[in-house]
């Protein structure tokens, strides 16, 4: 098992290496010099560029210009936005918050919704509810998440003046008026990513609930509910563990649009707008950042799939 | 010797697999699937016969009419803030939106399939490479891989294909590989081994038509995929430039009229859903019918 452990960290590590030389050569691949892509500027005065050459240390070889630059990074030195002159990492630290809280909100809301109506769903096979589920999935697939939160905004903002259609408060300001901007972007990425669990979980279920342990739980007399809920689940959340792992970078596109809509001033929208400013500095460390939190996440899905299998746990090795 | 002789060097296709039209009786008894089917027929037909089909030019203005009502001075659908018929717009929307999802989920599987193969089959080093080519590609949501070809060239269609289409390679390959594992160890592959078949018609001629009912499942779902994310890029500037209508980038001008205009910002989403949901009827439906275990 510690083998195991050992093997998925190095993997994932090498993984970050990699995807950090992808962005690295990534932002030095932007058209024209790498020192306007860096600085924002187009024309210089030959004084000017030497001395950005100076900085950036730009005229020494790529690899130890790389090398340069993850030790910047591993010290915080990510540099400054050209557009706003703030350190991309106080721009960072002030975003990071709000896309961390909309995504915590965003997992809570997908798992009380998917997971209960996986279940039920798998219990009540082919009735009424299995089939409400099911359409409700459907739909929760199928909508474009942009459009269905504009839809929300017209519906709750507009036409009920119920909730906020945009802006940010913090939660340290004022939590109830935190959650009430929260509650719509939430809600809408949400329902996206409680669809794909509701399947996840209905069709895992459906899957273990076939097994000969879990025939033997029958036979011994117990409830369906504790068979279900005691034997079958625990080995279908091995999947849908698995599921959210691979769910979390496509949440991360959903997220920077939902930020969009609703001018949450997250990761998604600095994002966004580096990208239209052509802010490389910040666009490089987002890259990165990004890149990071969704190796961390597979890795950290890799140890909840280890203690929920007991076949991983036991043998060591995935099953 | 010829391959076609070496004894049980055929595919096996059709053992286990019912005919053609076994297929489609059983695909007619689910009512969904069938939907599913016929609005993705209805789709395509509107976007290959868009230019029949428009009442007008999506991208002709009318300044006399701007922003009106659905059924207004012969607009069914109104006009948006340019004065464009909206219905035209809509109709020729669908070309792009489905260039991009049927186009990002063939380049995801004509890359995808080659490197799952050979990476289940040969396992170790092949296998490992792949892996972490996968591993570093999921790295990257597809927004963000979108933002870097747009950057590096300039915001096109093709980039978010090649997006869109690298996004689905990760699971794409995985899917291949499982079945290539899978199938290695079937007999018909290890007689081939054994009586030294060569790697390539293993690879292409036993494995490849073995696995392509999991591969099509595969499909169905990435195309209703793409769609939404090509739609999301397009919402955001990254996709078909105006003028061009797209159902995303006509969305996001919408949603500066919303408050007093909001149908042209429903209209484009209703397009998006519909479709969205017709592909993934038709996945499910194709789903069942390769893969009852998970009705």
């Amino acid at each position: 098992m510690r083998g195991y452990l050992l093997r998925r960290l190095g993997i994932s590590l090498l993984t970050l290496v990699i995807a950090s030389m992808v962005v690295f050569i990534g932002v030095r691949a932007v058209p024209g010099s790498p020192a306007t892509a860096l600085t924002g500027n187009t024309n210089f005065s030959p004084a000017a560029l030497a001395a950005i050459t100076r900085e950036y240390g730009l005229a020494k070889p790529l690899p130890v210009q790389y090398l340069d630059w993850v030790g910047q990074v591993l010290t915080g030195h990510l540099g400054a936005s050209p557009v706003t002159g703030m350190p991309v990492t106080t721009e960072i630290g002030n975003a990071f918050p709000i896309t961390f809280e909309l995504t915590v909100l965003t997992m809570l809301i997908a798992l009380l919704l998917g997971i209960p109506t996986g279940i039920l769903a798998a219990i009540r096979r082919g009735r009424t509810a299995d089939y409400t589920s099911n359409a409700l999935a459907l739909f929760g697939l199928s909508i474009p998440s942009f459009w269905f939160a504009i839809m929300l905004i017209l519906l709750l903002s507009v036409h009920f003046a119920f909730l906020p259609a945009s802006g940010f408060v913090s939660f340290s300001v004022d939590p109830a008026q935190n959650l009430a901007h929260m509650l719509m972007p939430a809600f809408v990425l949400g329902t996206g990513v409680a669809a794909v669990l509701m399947r996840q979980t209905r069709s895992g279920l459906l899957e273990t609930m076939r097994a000969d342990y879990v025939r033997t739980a029958r036979a011994k007399g117990l409830s369906e509910w504790v068979v279900v809920l005691k034997h079958a689940l625990r080995n279908s959340l091995v999947t849908v563990a698995t599921v959210i792992g691979l769910q979390f970078g496509i949440l991360l596109s959903g997220v920077a649009v939902t930020e969009e809509v609703f001018g949450l001033p997250g990761i998604g929208q600095l994002t966004i707008n580096s990208v239209f400013q052509r802010d490389y500095p910040t666009i490089q460390a987002v890259a990165l950042l990004t890149a990071a939190l969704v190796i961390i996440i597979n890795l950290l899905m890799d140890f909840v799939y280890m203690v929920l299998s007991p076949k991983v746990r036991l043998a060591g090795e995935p099953g | 010797m010829s391959i076609a002789t070496v004894p049980g060097a055929e595919p096996v296709v059709t053992i286990s697999t019912p005919s053609r039209q076994g297929w489609w009786r059983r695909f007619r008894r689910r009512p969904p699937a069938v939907i599913g089917l016929a609005g993705v027929v209805v789709v395509v037909v509107v976007a290959v016969f868009a230019p029949l089909l428009a009442p007008q030019s999506p991208v002709a203005s009318q300044f006399g009419h701007v922003l009106v009502g659905p059924g207004v001075a012969g607009h069914i659908l109104g006009t948006d803030q340019l004065g464009r018929d909206e219905l035209s717009r809509l109709i020729y929307g669908s070309q792009s939106t489905l260039e991009v999802g049927v186009l990002a989920t063939l380049l995801a599987m004509v890359l995808a399939v080659p490197i799952g193969i050979a990476s289940g089959y040969y396992r170790g080093a092949v296998d490992m490479v792949a892996m972490r080519v996968a591993d570093v590609v999921l790295a990257f949501p597809f927004l963000l891989i979108a933002v870097g070809l747009a950057a590096i060239f300039k915001p096109s269609l093709q980039n978010v294909i090649i997006a869109l289409g690298l996004a689905q390679l990760p699971g794409s390959i995985r899917i291949a590989r499982a079945e290539a594992m899978a199938l290695r160890e079937q007999d018909f592959v290890q007689a081939a081994i054994v009586t030294g078949v060569r790697d390539r018609v293993i690879l292409f001629r036993h494995l490849f038509p073995n696995m392509l009912s999991p591969l099509l499942v595969q499909a169905s779902v990435s195309i209703p995929a793409a769609i939404l994310g090509s739609a999301l890029l397009s919402f955001l500037g990254l996709g078909v430039q105006p003028p061009t209508p797209s159902w995303g980038n006509m969305l996001a001008t919408a949603q500066t009229y919303l408050y007093n205009d909001p149908w042209i910002a429903i209209l484009p989403g209703i397009a998006i859903f519909l479709t969205t949901l017709a592909f993934n009827l038709l996945g499910d439906g194709l789903r069942d019918l390769f893969d009852p275990s998970m009705r």
